[in-house]
């Protein structure tokens, strides 16, 4: 699928703005970039969260699921949660094995710690299916173990439901494991696209061979 | 001192029948008035937390400053309004428990809207876009921010009850404090202790202090159980 152009300003300081991208299905794109950069913008920007610049939607026709940087727990229990998002008991019971968060079904999910409610809101999300599912920053607050069961979730799910996901990470390592494409933003513009490989190892602009150095690849 | 608090719970236990009347006329007043207040607050408060609407600033600081209202300002306000040269005379209300009910309304539901709409203005941006996020509607949206906010309409609630039994000045000016049918609890006290009969006064103070200090417990009772 393709998105607009588009930019996005805060009062005066323009923090965004991207040409016309293309989110192929099936694939995992990952948009990395230093703090700052305007990868949740881009995100809250694609989810019809903020509006852009030109006031029109840049997607249209497609369903878009949005997990947020920070997500919220509602004030029920895990398990409860998890199940505003579709009534499937067993696909609930099968996420929540897999990021093992199965012992904590039943407790209250506003007293899960950040890594757990992490894991509770990426169940959530993955209840449904949309066309395109962005994920920001899903697994910032989880140890290696469970990053690596979410990541190889996020690849299955994009898979076999054959969305469009955009990733985004501030882990390089983690767009090598998992992302079919990279974006990386800096300052609020795109200064790299094409598959993984070939961005990572080897960046057509110096700025981005600095801050691939700089995040020790 | 210490005989006429004797004499004050010796009262109580008597079950004194005008000790009784005073408190079944407070209840009715500060329950009824608490409960309206509470249907017509909670759902305007979430309304002016949740969205944003032009005159909604105006609103919010109207609403300030009917909390700052001193309750006899309230009383003056439907005294006027309802006394002999008033505008709603003929509807006979003054003096009568409705018209205290009503004044109590005036004076309390400011206090559930603004309880309610400190708390939704925190709580609704995040909440909303993760829902958004997730691609709920907007009944679902409100049906979960509603579910947020258990723990804030109970202390509300709570709040504004214990503004209405504790007040005199609205209950007084409309009510008349006329025995064996307007009076309450502060009311009663006032009354009393003017005749120089500190028993009765005394009876009904330690049953608001009580009655306090039990509202007090129950809500840090459930603070913690209905915000998990
Ligand atoms: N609501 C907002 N108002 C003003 N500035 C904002 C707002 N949201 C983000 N910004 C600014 O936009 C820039 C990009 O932010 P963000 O997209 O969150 O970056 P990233 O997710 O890449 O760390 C930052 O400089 C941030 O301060
Ligand atoms: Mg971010």
């Amino acid at each position: 699928m393709k998105t607009k152009s588009f930019s996005k300003t805060y009062g005066k300081r323009r923090v965004l703005e991207l040409p016309e991208l293309e989110l192929p299905e099936g694939q995992i794109t990952a948009v990395i970039g230093p703090n700052g950069s305007g990868k949740s913008t881009f995100a809250k920007v694609l989810a019809g969260i903020e509006q852009p610049d030109e006031k029109k939607p840049i997607l249209s026709g497609v369903s878009v699921g949005y997990l947020p940087q920070k997500s919220f727990p509602f004030r029920m229990t895990t398990e409860k949660n998890i199940l505003t998002n579709g009534t499937d008991h067993t696909r609930a019971a099968e996420l929540m094995k897999i990021l093992s968060i199965d012992a904590l079904a039943k407790q209250s999910a506003k007293k899960l710690s950040g890594g757990e409610t992490a894991r509770m809101a990426l169940c959530r999300i993955l209840m449904s299916r949309y066309d395109l599912l962005i994920l920001d920053e899903p697994t910032t607050a989880m140890d290696m173990e469970s990053t690596l069961a979410a990541e190889q979730l996020i690849r299955e799910t994009s898979h076999e439901t054959d969305c469009a996901a955009l990733l985004i990470t501030h882990s390089i390592s983690q767009a090598r494991r998992i992302a079919d494409r990279v974006l990386v933003l800096q300052r609020g513009e795109l200064v790299e696209q094409g598959a993984t490989e070939a961005v990572l190892s080897a960046p057509s602009k110096e700025e981005t061979r600095r801050f691939l150095d700089f995040y020790g690849l | 001192m210490s005989t006429s608090i004797q004499k004050a719970i010796e009262l109580i236990l008597s079950a004194d029948p005008e000790l009784l009347n005073i408190l079944s006329t407070t209840a009715k007043v500060c329950l009824t008035s608490s409960i309206l207040a509470l249907i017509i607050g909670v759902p305007l408060g979430i309304l002016f937390g949740a969205e944003r609407f032009p005159g909604r600033r105006v609103l919010l600081v109207l609403n300030r400053t009917l909390i700052g209202m001193p309750p006899v300002v309230c009383g003056l306000l439907f005294y006027m309004l309802f006394s002999g040269v008033g505008p709603f005379r003929h509807l006979k209300l003054l003096f009568t428990v409705k018209l205290m009910i009503i004044a109590q309304v005036v004076l309390i539901t400011p206090i559930i809207i603004g309880v309610m709409e400190t708390f939704v203005a925190d709580t609704a941006p995040a909440l909303r876009e993760t829902t958004r996020g997730l691609g709920f509607g907007r009944m679902k949206e409100y049906r979960l921010l509603v579910n947020e906010c258990l723990y804030s309409i109970f202390s509300a609630y709570l709040l504004s009850f214990a503004r209405a039994i504790a007040e005199v000045g609205a209950v007084a000016m409309v009510g008349g404090a006329i025995a064996w049918k307007t009076n309450v609890m502060t009311t009663a006290i006032m009354m009393y202790t003017n005749r120089g009969s500190f028993t009765l006064g005394i009876a009904l103070g330690l049953i608001l202090l009580t009655l306090s200090l039990l509202v007090n417990v129950v809500l840090s009772l459930m603070q913690g159980r209905l915000s998990r």
